[in-house]
């Protein structure tokens, strides 16, 4: 379970104002909301890689917002993340990008390119293990960073906009490899998307976050007739309403 | 009776009585003390950041957390990717320098003969360690922060400690070792061929015979430690400082080139900060009359 109670965030202006937010163990979670409105700050506090201002953060059940950074480090051991622009090392092969995190987690050298590259076959980037990122397209740029991503079988996978400027059969696909992904280990997933349509019928349950406020919190089935307004207008991208 | 008259019509505003500050002035008075405030403090955050790395880069330095390899390719790009820019720079500055010396020593005394021993105690005490870490402080350090901030505004210092990664030890510990190590390396390389421009040009524009340029009696050992001391100490300063400015990136494309920048200046600023410092404790420690 991963437990968000009252997080709230602020650079100059706030990005994120008292969330409480609760994601089951093994469940996919899609969260949704306009630009700006603080989706990946949350998936950053989730990931310890940003410390909230205030509130508690608990992963298993354990408090990590006051955790040091080797503690930290730790609970990011259990965590996969894509990043929104792949953050792909653009010094490494595809292949040492993939192996990378089992080589820090002490996986011996053979194993870790053994996995890595089976990682890469079910991404469908087989013999691509030997090129630069900058030789790849978006899209496979985003698969390398979805096999990175889930190569050291973690408790939790974030994706943060795993379909962004990919055509919709390749992001039918990604959905496709999340979906198996998920049902191969049943992490807890978490995903960010702009593509709304895409994300409602991934993940069953969903999180609407809007200028930094937790505005809806529960089925994704029934998020089209929630009483706010703000969300009503976001799922069915109304040009009339709030927003 | 008074006999003056009142010019102001009935219905314009009272007149702030004479004691009262006139609010855009007081603002404007205060602007200059608040901008030099800002910019303490803002001053002293970096210096504290640039304290804390250091700090955590030698704590790492001494709990050997240096990746392997790391640090070989490091002095290979630092050291070897900067000779032939020092040996230019330095070639040069010696070339004109004693042009320049003799040039005047001629009019006035017409002996040229301590020109080598005054200008080889100098390179060794001065000029080779703080002109070869100013050279350093730009190709390096300009690389160092550049490299270094793109990872951060593409999110790849993130995605290393998400492999559980110290982006200190991964990053900035193998170009610190790396320039501490090549920078007494480049300073005698530098001096090296200061010494031969100098020669050649003493030589060749007045007829100094080397022999006599070439001497070294005029150095002492205290002059041989202060140059090695002021060489490791920019070492150790000019990546940390770039380093730094690499780490504290932010925006894009702009805030590389901003933080590239920054990184030239301070680190250049630090050399300079540093050469003054120990030239003052070399002269403290060790007076002239004494070496």
């Amino acid at each position: 379970m991963i437990r968000f109670s009252r997080v709230s965030k602020a650079f100059r202006d706030p990005l994120l104002v008292d969330v409480d937010l609760d994601i089951e163990s093994g469940a996919i979670w899609g969260l949704i909301g306009p630009g700006a409105g603080g989706k990946s700050v949350l998936l950053k506090i989730a990931a310890g890689l940003m410390r909230p201002d205030a509130g508690r953060v608990e992963i298993a059940g354990r408090d990590i917002t006051g955790d040091d950074e080797t503690a930290l480090a730790q609970t990011r051991e259990r965590i996969g993340m894509l990043f929104q622009n792949n953050a792909l090392f653009d010094f490494m092969t595809v292949l040492d990008n993939v192996a990378f995190p089992l080589r820090r987690r002490g996986v011996a050298d053979d194993e870790a390119e053994a996995r890595a590259e089976k990682r890469l076959r079910a991404v469908g980037l087989a013999g691509s293990e030997h090129k630069m990122p900058s030789e790849l397209s978006g899209g496979m740029q985003k698969r390398v960073g979805l096999a990175r991503a889930s190569v050291a079988d973690p408790e939790v996978v974030i994706y943060d906009e795993p379909t962004a400027g990919l055509d919709p059969v390749t992001t039918s696909k990604i959905y496709d490899l999340l979906r198996e992904d998920h049902e191969a280990s049943k992490p807890t997933t978490i995903v960010v998307s702009s593509d709304v349509d895409a994300l409602l019928s991934f993940a069953p349950r969903v999180a609407l976050l809007e200028g930094g406020v937790l505005r809806y919190d529960g089925d994704a089935a029934a998020i089209a007739e929630s009483d706010d307004a703000v969300v009503r207008q976001f799922v069915t991208g109304s040009l009339e309403g709030p927003l | 009776m008074s006999r003056t008259r009142d010019i102001r019509s009935a219905d314009s505003p009272p007149a702030p009585p004479a004691s009262a500050p006139d609010p855009q002035r007081v603002a404007l008075l205060l602007r200059p003390p608040l901008l030099v405030g800002a910019a303490a403090l803002g001053g002293a955050r970096v210096a504290r950041g640039i304290a804390s790395l250091f700090a955590g880069t030698l704590l790492r330095a001494i709990n050997r957390q240096s990746e392997r390899g790391a640090v070989a390719e490091q002095m290979f790009n630092i050291g070897n990717r900067s000779l032939f820019f020092v040996a230019v720079t330095l070639g040069f500055i010696a070339l004109v320098s004693v042009f320049q010396v003799c040039l005047q020593l001629n009019r006035v005394t017409g002996d040229l003969s301590k020109v080598g021993l005054e200008l080889i105690k100098l390179m060794v005490h001065e000029s080779a360690p703080s002109l070869t870490a100013m050279m350093l402080a730009t190709r390096v350090g300009a690389g160092i922060a550049a490299e270094i901030g793109s990872m951060v505004v593409t999110e790849q210092v993130d995605a290393l400690r998400m492999s559980g990664v110290d982006p200190v030890s991964y990053l900035i510990l193998p170009r610190f070792l790396a320039c501490l190590l090549m920078t007494p390396v480049l300073a005698v390389f530098a001096f090296g061929v200061a010494l031969g421009s100098g020669t050649a040009m003493a030589y060749v524009a007045f007829g100094v015979n080397p022999s006599i340029f070439v001497d070294f009696s005029a150095v002492t050992a205290a002059d041989v430690g202060i140059g090695v001391v002021k060489c490791f100490c920019f070492g150790a300063a000019i990546p940390v400082v770039s380093g730094y400015c690499g780490l504290t990136t932010f925006g894009g494309s702009e805030g590389v080139g901003a933080a590239t920048t920054r990184a030239v200046i301070n680190a250049s600023l630090a050399v300079l900060a540093l050469d003054l410092l120990l030239t003052v404790a070399g002269f403290m420690l060790f007076p002239p009359s004494a070496a």
